[in-house]
């Protein structure tokens, strides 16, 4: 009944050790380690492998949010600039990259309900690609109506469900946004309930 | 016993080794909590489905790293001339300059006003933007709680017929705009605001209390702390506002004397060395504004990295700060030179009030 799988579900948040081998990394090929200019340790140093590794999984929870990637590798790019002058202990640094992909991505989706209506056009044209998940076929206008949605919910909700899409453990959005593991899934149900509201409110309307 | 709750069925769906196994016999047998377990389960399915933009975001990592080394800075964050990255800052552009400033260099731990006992500590020279995430702007701690925050003067922002009045009130030399942007006729209003006073004083039992709250244990405090202030004084300023066709501020350009802080009791340094070892501080947050402060001229400023790019430029030889929102519809640039800050916003491009900024007379 393992209802949601993702690549790297297995990133924890404060354990050690605990995120190798979590996040594959496709181009595994070791470049530059060196950011220009930084060998006065303005960057962290491990900077260029937390990023190979995590990248895409970060880029995954802000799309998830957003709905378009461009979208999401610009809240990706932000996320790991932050993330580059921080202290985060290399172990945590998965999890502290994915809550903060949510976060901003959640800003962003807030913000962006106001963006020109043309970026909002070219970003769906381009990358909204119904995927092939099975049991459920949702409609472009539905992905549209459950971002305004989530856009809407209390910041607690929209995380838990986010971050538990995006395959984090209970135990992990329980670490990460303060809650008891047991209230989790309250809470990630409550989002789900309230945008599936959302959906249906509109789908016997039209 | 009873039903389990509906975030035991949730949980059961994905996770049925977190749920006891009561509740999983009990939902086993339960005719009423299979059907909630069926209702969980295709709320989930279709909540993630619509969720999943793309089954499997083909991202190109080699080309998002080469994208971030250009972004990042190529100096420490010790100088304010370090290069722009992304920063957050949404009341420059919307609320008047001083009071952003004053509610960034509180927050830094540096508060406010003078009398003849204060050593100056801080008179700011440049201004940089600070990077948050907006996780940490969620686990800043209010300084409130570890003492008392007064503000000891009001800004008064209020409307003066002309500019001869804004200067008279202000005593500053209101900006005057060589060419407005397209889009922005006619004459502006003018404001002026007073100057305004913060004063920030430890109190060691209300942080004792605080760290208690948060489950940690207060670093004991260097001697001498405890009543000990620091204290800010920004402005006064002028602004000069211009309305666009639809009756949004179209252009703003403001000035004002430039936030100073003074100190009274223990070494700033101490004071400001131990806020920022203060439980609640996120230790990023902490490590930036030490080295900023540091400095003594740099004055911080807080801006929203998603919603607005930063880049250092200079206008007429002065180190500035350039920001534009991501969805270009407003951009502002500002910079300090002889004590007073300037700004320039608009719902303009960065190219428009840079060059505006740049023929100011």
């Amino acid at each position: 009944m393992d209802l949601i799988r993702h690549a790297g579900a297995g990133c924890v948040l404060a354990a050690s050790g605990a995120v190798a081998g979590a996040a594959p990394v496709r181009d595994g090929r070791k470049q530059r380690v060196a950011v220009a200019g930084s060998a006065r340790g303005a960057v962290r140093a491990d900077l260029d492998e937390i990023f190979r590794r995590d990248y895409q999984r970060v880029v995954g929870v802000a799309s998830r949010v957003l709905g378009s990637r461009d979208q999401a590798e610009d809240v990706a790019q932000d996320v790991f600039v932050a993330f580059s002058r921080s202290s985060v202990p290399a172990e945590q640094a998965c999890g502290w990259l994915l809550v903060a992909a949510a976060h901003t991505a959640l800003n962003l989706l807030r913000s962006g309900r106001r963006r020109a209506s043309r970026e909002e056009t070219a970003a769906t044209a381009d990358h909204n690609v119904v995927p092939d998940v099975a049991e459920a076929v949702v409609t472009r206008e539905e992905r549209s109506r459950v971002r305004a949605a989530l856009s809407q919910l209390p910041r607690k909700q929209a995380m838990a469900l986010v971050l538990r899409h995006s395959g984090l453990s209970y135990a992990d959005v329980a670490a990460a946004l303060d809650l008891s593991p047991g209230s989790v899934g309250t809470t990630v149900r409550r989002a789900e309930s309230a945008l599936r509201k959302e959906l249906n409110r509109h789908g016997s309307s039209d | 016993m009873g039903h389990p709750t509906e975030g035991v069925l949730r949980r059961l769906l994905d996770e049925p080794a977190g749920v006891s196994d009561a509740d999983r016999q009990h939902v086993a047998a339960c005719p009423q909590c299979l059907a909630g377990l069926a209702a969980t389960r295709e709320d989930a399915v279709l909540i993630n489905a619509a969720l999943a933009s793309e089954r499997d975001p083909d991202v190109d990592v080699a080309a998002a790293w080469r994208r971030l080394s250009a972004a990042l800075p190529v100096a420490g964050p010790e100088r304010a001339q370090a290069s722009a990255r992304p920063g957050r800052l949404r009341a420059l552009v919307r609320r008047p300059v001083v009071a952003a400033l004053a509610v960034a260099v509180v927050f830094a731990g540096a508060g406010t006003a003078a009398a003849n006992d204060w050593l100056q500590i801080f008179r700011t020279e440049q201004i940089a933007p600070l990077s948050l995430s907006a996780a940490d702007l969620i686990a800043l701690p209010d300084l409130s709680a570890y003492g008392e925050v007064a503000v000891t003067g009001k800004p008064d922002v209020h409307e003066v017929p002309d500019a001869a009045a804004a200067a008279a009130q202000s005593g500053l030399d209101v900006p005057r705009v060589a060419d407005l942007p397209r889009g922005v006729s006619g004459e502006p209003v003018y404001q002026v605001g007073k100057k305004v006073t913060a004063t920030f004083t430890f109190s060691a039992d209300r942080a004792a209390q605080a760290a208690a709250k948060s489950g940690t244990a207060l670093p004991p405090p260097p001697a001498g702390l405890d009543g000990s202030s620091v204290r800010l004084v920004a402005g006064p300023g002028v602004a000069e506002v211009w309305t666009s066709g639809t009756g949004a501020p179209g252009l703003i350009v403001g000035r004002a004397v430039a936030p100073t802080a003074f100190s009274s009791g223990v070494p700033f340094q101490v004071m400001r060395d131990y806020l920022l070892s203060l439980p609640g501080l996120p230790d990023k947050v902490a490590e930036q504004l030490r080295t900023f402060a540091a400095d003594g001229s740099t004055l911080p400023l807080p801006v929203p990295a998603d919603q607005v790019i930063t880049r250092q430029v200079r206008v007429n030889g002065a180190p500035a700060t350039l920001l534009q929102t991501r969805d270009r519809t407003l951009a502002a640039v500002v910079w300090v030179s002889g004590g007073v800050v300037t700004a320039v916003a608009g719902s303009l491009d960065d190219d428009e009030v840079l060059s505006i900024a740049r023929a100011l007379r």
